[in-house]
């Protein structure tokens, strides 16, 4: 039993700004906060810059010296908008159009250096949906690893900044309506600490483990979304995940692998048919992800898998742009110059998160959102490579924000509400049970293909893993327990799971990522999903798009 | 078929019997460990593709990324794991950052 009266001033500890994550946009705002003057504290559960999504993302679309000649911010908006399926907010889509060049252009002066085409300008390459060539890569395309290399650097040198590894966010700490700091365990110790702080900044990246086959880390247990929903944020348009549409399902041990040249490749199904001739006759294969996911999704459910694809045509491409995913494969035992591979879709993003307006704050005071835990830039579908440009330049701006909040608070919080997950326990279910269920209903009813009363079973399924969740077997609490790291995760899992469903549930019409069989068409009014929690209960209501509407006016 | 692993978990070793499928990596190996064998093992893993590097370990005596790296045993007809040697082990396969 820990004995906390003592220890509770103590194990507080203060920043200016404090960072939950560690990933692209964490890092952006953490350098942006200290360059403003602050002082900047910046966790994450696992290896500080390591952990999450940003590690393997392959490019970055961006705009710059280097651009097409007929591109520009209005072009590049335009795709957005045109892609988000009128659920992109314009004016993120705006700010990230005109931001992008500024951000790269910073990132570069630190050391980030662009991968060059053979005549020595920056290669520029197409992706689906963007009408003009404007993806970027960096390390050959091991972009997000650059990136995350240049900003580690840039964090580490700055003595404003103190990082911190193996840090879990268990719950944000409030005073009245305000985020004043958050509960945290160090997992290398078992010890909980509070953070005060006079800003917070969620960039805990996205949710795909909520399905078995992600192409995320493990890390990206969705727990942003539960901690802002939990401090009274509001989390929009949470049915909108996306599927990254060809990815390796066999061997095993590299499933959920993004395959990023698919566009270039041809798919096939079990008959050899390639199939995209049915369904985007146009584009065939470089059609936008949601369309893809679709078709794909409809060739498995009618029994047409498995499903391959065909690189063995355009191997020296394959070879010259992704050479380490063409590595991985070969090391697995597939060489693609010889022979296709076996694909599936693989939960790969979140479209939705935490809303927020123009300047990264959420609709809670002291409480800022970047990255992959925000939402509401790419509606209904995200551009390829659009990621990892929002992480820029949202990170950025949360950074510079948050760095005018002054007030602060010393929090009342009582640490012993973080012993449940420290201590022993009998009941039935294991926490990587618990994770499990969450991923079978989330596969069964809640993936691609979604059904009215697939939907309705899964709220049924949630309600009662909820109580399983109160029913946990704990028997291992040694410092850096894999247990209690489950179990927190799977508290966090479960909260944002529900979000997903109830939203999903509600949208009654297919947009964008969200197919319903039973309303396969578009609904004239366009309404965002808002799902936030009042005075312990959560709620769910939608909101009208108008034209020139912004959701950050909310 | 079955597996023999060791894991170095410093003042102690730990060995376990598993359930083999030739297709497994050292990662799903411990992965199978903490869920049906161990739930105190403490090993540390990310994006699963060879790119973070953090689950990086000592297999069968020779440094190498568990979640690349096939399950195999050596001579000894044990897959022998520890930790990397150099910088802080906080427990069993995990090392600090
Ligand atoms: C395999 C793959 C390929 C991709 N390819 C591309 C691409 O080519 N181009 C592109 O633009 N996008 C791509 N994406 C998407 C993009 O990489 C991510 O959306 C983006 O990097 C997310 O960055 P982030 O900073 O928001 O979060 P992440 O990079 O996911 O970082 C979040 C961090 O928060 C930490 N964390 C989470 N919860 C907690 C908590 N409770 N307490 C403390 N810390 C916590 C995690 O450990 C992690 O380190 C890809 C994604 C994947 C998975
Ligand atoms: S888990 Fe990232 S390299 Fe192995």
């Amino acid at each position: 039993m820990l004995v906390y009266e003592s220890v509770v001033v103590m194990n507080v500890i203060s920043t200016d700004v404090l960072v939950i994550g560690s990933g692209a946009a964490g890092l952006s705002a953490a350098v942006y906060a200290a360059n403003v003057g602050r002082q900047v504290l910046i966790l994450d559960k696992g290896a500080l810059g390591r952990s999450g999504s940003s590690v393997g993302a392959v490019q970055i679309a961006g705009l710059g010296d280097f651009s097409h000649p007929e591109d520009e911010p209005n072009i590049y908006l335009n795709d957005i908008l045109d892609s988000g399926r009128g659920l992109s907010d314009p004016s993120l889509a705006k700010i990230l159009s005109n931001e992008i060049d500024k951000r790269l252009g910073e990132i570069m002066d630190w050391g980030l250096k662009l991968d060059q085409s053979k005549d020595q300008n920056v290669l520029l390459s197409h992706t689906s949906g963007h009408r003009l060539p404007r993806s970027l890569s960096a390390k050959k395309g091991k972009t997000g690893l650059g990136i995350l290399h240049t900003l580690r650097k840039k964090a580490t040198k700055n003595n404003r900044i103190t990082t911190w590894s193996d840090v879990i966010t268990v719950e944000l700490v409030k005073d009245g309506n305000r985020v004043i700091g958050a509960a945290v365990i160090d997992l290398t110790t078992n010890t909980p600490y509070v953070i005060q702080s006079k800003s917070t900044i969620l960039a805990t990246g996205g949710a795909a483990q909520l399905f078995p086959v992600t192409s995320n880390p493990v890390q990206s247990t969705g727990d942003g979304f539960a901690l802002g929903l939990q401090a009274g944020a509001t989390l929009i348009d949470m049915e909108q995940i996306q599927f990254y549409p060809v990815s390796v399902a066999k061997p095993a041990s590299i499933a959920g692998l993004c395959i990023s040249f698919y566009h270039y490749s041809k798919l096939y199904n079990a008959n050899g048919d390639r199939f995209m001739t049915k369904y985007a006759p146009d584009t065939l294969e470089d059609a936008t992800r949601d369309v893809l996911s679709i078709a794909i999704a409809t060739e498995l459910k009618e029994g047409r898998g498995p499903l391959t694809l065909d690189a063995t045509d355009v191997i020296d491409q394959v070879k010259q742009e992704f050479p380490h995913e063409y590595q991985l494969c070969a090391d697995q035992g597939v060489d693609l110059a010889k022979e296709p591979i076996t694909i599936a879709p693989a939960s790969h993003f979140m479209m939705g998160g935490v809303l927020i307006n123009e300047y990264a704050q959420s609709d809670v005071k002291g409480l800022y959102v970047a990255g992959e835990t925000s939402g509401g830039l790419h509606g209904g579908n995200r551009l390829g490579n659009n990621a990892l440009s929002e992480c820029l330049v949202f990170g950025a701006r949360a950074g510079i924000h948050a760095s005018y909040e002054t007030f602060t608070k010393t929090p009342k919080y009582d640490l012993a509400k973080l012993d449940k997950f420290l201590q022993t326990k009998s009941g039935q279910h294991r926490p990587f049970e618990i994770k499990m269920l969450i991923q079978e209903v989330m596969n069964q009813f809640v993936g691609i293909i979604r059904t009215e009363s697939g939907l309705q079973e899964a709220l049924n399924r949630m309600n009662a893993i909820g109580q399983k969740l109160q029913n946990i077997h704990l028997s291992d609490t040694s410092t850096y327990s894999r247990e209690v790291l489950d179990f927190i995760e799977a508290t966090h899992m479960y909260k944002t799971a529900d979000a997903v469903v109830h939203s999903a549930f509600q949208r009654r019409e297919s947009r964008g990522a969200h197919y319903i069989e039973e309303y396969p068409k578009l609904q004239n009014a366009i309404m965002h999903n808002l799902f936030y929690r009042r005075q312990g209960q959560n709620e769910l209501r939608q909101k009208e798009v108008h034209p020139n509407d912004t959701t950050s006016e909310n | 078929m079955t597996l023999q692993v060791k894991i170095d978990r410093g003042v102690t070793t730990s060995q376990y019997e598993i359930d083999w499928q030739d297709d497994m990596t050292v990662l799903n190996v411990l992965e199978n460990i903490y869920r049906y064998h161990d739930p105190s093992i403490a090993f540390r893993f990310s994006c699963r593709t060879g790119l973070c590097t953090t689950c990086m370990m000592m297999i069968n005596g020779k440094p190498d990324l568990s979640c690349q790296k096939k399950a195999e045993p050596s001579d000894d007809g044990f897959l022998t794991l520890s930790p990397l040697p150099k910088g802080r082990t906080i427990r069993d396969l995990i090392k600090a950052y």
